[in-house]
């Protein structure tokens, strides 16, 4: 734990005195308010309709997803939320500006994907086109929909146009300006292969191995050539992969100034991809992570022990029958990882999903919920079945009519939910039950926003087959806060991949601005800086996603603020 | 799932009674050619000589006990942490073919069982039960040939680290019901405290406690020195559940080398 350097100084660890008394009694700080909102629409899961359908159905419980944006650029952050059904109307709830919500998904042009061809899986806002109103893509397995935000409150469908929509069994999208050319490209993971799993015409797509399955659907690179088309560049990155895409990741591990990205991978060996700065990634596995046979299924990067360096947080599936225990990657600086999930109680969280690094106290460590649980069901376990098949000497994985049909069994099921406290950088602290926040549904990922715009971060947790959960954070005030807005001129306009080193009380931390990260799960691109007791910001530092630096100072705390690239007095 | 470490650290407190009555072997000057090989980690030469004296008697415990450490030992020197897939796969392959050739040796199925034990570390978390599985297949087969006290506290041990929804823990207390049978109607050996404490686990784990109590107890006033039944003694509800659910852990790791066995450093 030596290497866990605390770097961040006092003010860090001083809280202010009304947080303290209110830690003391162990008052409940979040309050689920998902009706009270009109947010509350349930996931409904894909049911297929082929002969693999019964066996399939225990494997794709997938697709509820929350992405956060303010697409109408009034202030309040609003959400994407979907379903997967066949039918099923995706979500775009509007935020009224009184925690209350409004889908207009309708009227906005965006709810319907769900149809015989094509099953939603995640959603993305991305500013494709730079024009400073976030685009929607909404990931499918079938064709992925690119949607033009028209600025009136209306969605334009340019899928086509835009030549995303090859047919994929996509389950996650980030978007990242890998090539600093000040415009948004897309990385899109998928799950199987790009075979119809509607009606397949084999049976043969179910991943081979459980440990080192490589027929997969990889990953795709979109270049964005910035006349709102894009470009399949997979190959050109070297970031052509073959293994079951879960979850992707970026964020800048060496502070070279070019993102570099993680790939979490079921069934098989997550990935780390340094970027060379040229438009290419180079494959340093073995040396900054290892080989694993894990199932990894959320990438989230974030300071967690403020020593300057973004380190990753990855979840596996820890349960009595198998106990893979999460990553905790700590970035040792050098490009090397070292797993620390142990030693800071972060290893075990049943059948992980979506998690994400965020300061719910604004004591300035970041915290980490988890969410987890594959199918709630019956009371029959399914491991007996899948531990009768995985014994079988030379079954064929790869091969569906080997598996066995789940029906109403259940699969690490009925797990809570874990809100990670961050004690200094050191050790995080279950404190999910204590804040009510610990719910056995069966999770898939979480949103963080501060979708009330009173400094404390609310989540919103997708849940597949079942209702979301809108969380909001009624911590006593007390502790101070900053955010901020960024907007990129010369970088690309919502600045993804800027990083922000706020200065005070005597130590610097870092944030940066994801385009995506975390499973099933896009929170909100402002920047969040719990301050505790310390009032007065030194100055801050933005490392445009271009390269450049800009150094801000006269900052108040307690408000969001905008910074637009290139308006400092000095650089 | 660490079924190895756990099978192997059985396998190295229960082949005791086997390695003294099996002694001759000690004198071995090959034997002792190996020992000072793998003493000086010299593998290479160590290896060929474990694999011969196996061939030449496969009813050696000794012998294929410390083959196997040989390549363990080799592949953690080499791959540190858990030694390498491909390393063990050497080893399966082995002991498969001593079992074609040696087929009524109720002693190298025990081992061939244990090679797959030796490569749970090293895989992936499904493949490691596969493994243990395949190995209790094999343990089955030695026990189907002969009947011994280390076939049964092996394999009854072995099942008690599944967890409870494979439905194996009852079968691991009948073998160990059939261990303590056995010992005692031998002369008490210091290595008998191992089916007090683990039938006293297997009841625990299935739930029947006093009965667990009772065994643990009944091994203490045969072994009053024994650290672990004092520990399992001296606990009660969550502060036992935790312990033994510690104990029993399939990811916990436990030290293996059958060497402290021949009382070698």
């Amino acid at each position: 734990m030596k290497r866990l350097v605390i770097t961040a100084g006092a003010y860090l660890g001083c809280i202010g005195a009304v947080l303290i008394a209110a830690e003391a009694t162990g008052a409940r700080w979040f309050e689920d308010v998902t009706k009270k909102a009109g947010i509350n629409a349930r996931h409904g899961n894909r049911v297929f309709d082929n002969p693999y359908a019964k066996i399939m159905a225990g494997y794709t419980a997938l697709g509820a997803s929350a992405s956060v944006a303010d697409y109408d650029g009034d202030g309040f952050d609003d959400v994407f939320v979907t379903d997967s059904k066949l039918g099923g109307k995706n979500h775009l709830y509007h935020n009224n500006g009184n925690m209350t919500f409004t889908d207009v998904a309708e009227s906005a042009g965006v709810a319907n994907a769900n149809d015989d061809k094509n099953a939603v899986a995640d959603s993305l806002w991305f500013d494709f086109n730079n024009d400073g109103r976030p685009d929607l893509l909404v990931v499918r397995f079938g064709h992925n929909q690119l949607y033009q935000n028209m600025g009136n409150g209306k969605f334009k469908d340019v899928s086509h146009a835009a030549g995303i929509d090859g047919y994929k069994n996509a389950i996650t999208a980030i978007a990242f300006d890998y090539d600093r050319d000040g415009k948004l490209d897309l990385f899109v993971g998928s799950y199987f292969q790009p075979i119809n799993i509607f009606n397949p015409e084999t049976p043969r797509f179910f991943p081979e191995s459980f440990e080192t399955a490589n027929n997969g659907g990889g990953v795709t690179v979109y270049h964005n050539n910035g006349n709102g088309t894009f470009t399949d560049v997979t190959d050109k990155t070297g970031l052509r992969l073959s293994g079951w895409t879960l979850d992707l990741g970026h964020a800048d591990a060496d502070n070279d100034g070019w993102d570099d990205l993680y790939v979490a991978a079921d069934f098989g060996t997550d990935r780390f991809f340094h970027n060379n700065g040229n438009g290419t990634f180079t494959d340093i596995t073995e040396t900054a992570i290892g080989i694993d046979s894990k199932k990894g299924m959320n990438v989230d990067w974030g300071d967690f022990d403020n020593d300057g360096l973004l380190d990753i947080y990855v979840t596996n599936i820890t349960d009595d029958y198998m106990r893979e225990g999460n990553f905790l990657w700590h970035n040792n600086g050098n490009l090397t990882f070292s797993d620390v999930s142990r030693e800071t109680n972060s290893f075990e969280t049943g059948w992980g999903w979506g998690a994400k690094f965020f300061d719910y106290d604004n004591d300035g460590w970041l915290d980490l919920y988890v969410t987890n649980g594959w199918v709630s069901a019956g009371k029959d376990s399914y491991v007996p079945d899948i531990f009768n098949m995985v014994t079988k000497p030379g079954i064929d994985f790869a091969d569906a009519r080997n598996w066995p049909p789940m029906g109403n069994k259940s699969l690490s099921g009925y797990e809570k939910k874990k809100l990670f406290h961050n004690e200094h950088g050191q050790l995080f602290k279950d404190q999910a039950a204590r804040h009510g926040v610990d719910s056995q549904k069966d999770g898939r990922g979480v949103a963080i926003a501060d979708f009330d715009n009173d400094g404390r971060l609310d989540m919103f947790v997708a849940n597949a087959s079942g209702e979301p959960n809108l969380y909001r954070n009624t911590m006593p005030a007390g502790a101070h806060w900053v955010q901020f807005a960024l907007q990129g001129t010369k970088s690309n306009r919502t600045a993804i991949g800027a990083q922000v080193r706020l200065t005070a009380g005597g130590s610097t931390r870092l944030q940066f601005i994801s385009g995506g990260n975390s499973f099933a799960g896009q929170s909100s691109n402002r920047v969040h800086f719990g301050l505790g007791d310390v009032a007065k910001i030194d100055q801050i530092e933005v490392r445009w996603p271009n390269g450049e630096k800009e150094v801000f100072t006269g900052i108040a705390v307690d408000k969001l603020q905008k910074i637009v690239e290139g308006s400092s007095k000095r650089k | 799932m660490n079924y190895r470490n756990r099978v192997f650290l059985t396998a190295v407190l229960t082949a005791l009674p086997l390695l003294i009555v099996t002694p001759a072997f000690a004198a071995d000057d090959e034997f002792e050619k190996a020992e000072q090989a793998l003493a000086s980690k010299d593998y290479k030469t160590a290896i060929p000589i474990l694999e011969k004296l196996v061939e030449a008697d496969p009813d050696s415990s000794r012998n294929a006990s410390e083959y196997r450490q040989a390549i363990l030992r080799q592949s953690i020197a080499g791959h540190p942490k858990e030694g390498a897939v491909l390393d063990f796969d050497k080893e399966i392959s082995f002991f498969e073919k001593q079992a074609a050739a040696h087929p009524n040796s109720s002693n190298i199925y025990l081992h061939y069982g244990f090679a797959y034990v030796d490569k749970i570390a090293a895989a992936g978390s499904i493949t490691q039960v596969i493994l243990a599985n395949t190995a209790l297949t094999q343990f089955t087969k030695s026990l189907e040939l002969k009947p011994t006290w280390i076939g049964l506290y092996t394999r009854g041990n072995s099942y008690l680290y599944w967890p409870r929804i494979f439905g194996r823990t009852s079968l691991g207390v009948s073998d160990l019901e059939r261990a303590y049978a056995m010992q005692k109607a031998e002369p008490k050996k210091s290595f008998h405290v191992r089916v007090y404490i683990s039938l006293g686990d297997g009841y625990w784990k299935s739930d029947n406690i006093d009965k667990a109590v009772a065994v643990w107890r009944e091994g203490v006033t045969q072994f009053p020195n024994s650290q672990p039944l004092k520990d399992r003694l001296s606990r009660q509800g969550e502060d036992l559940r935790a312990y033994i659910d510690n104990v029993l852990d399939p990811g916990r790791r436990v030290d293996t080398d059958l060497r402290e066995l021949w009382g070698q450093p």
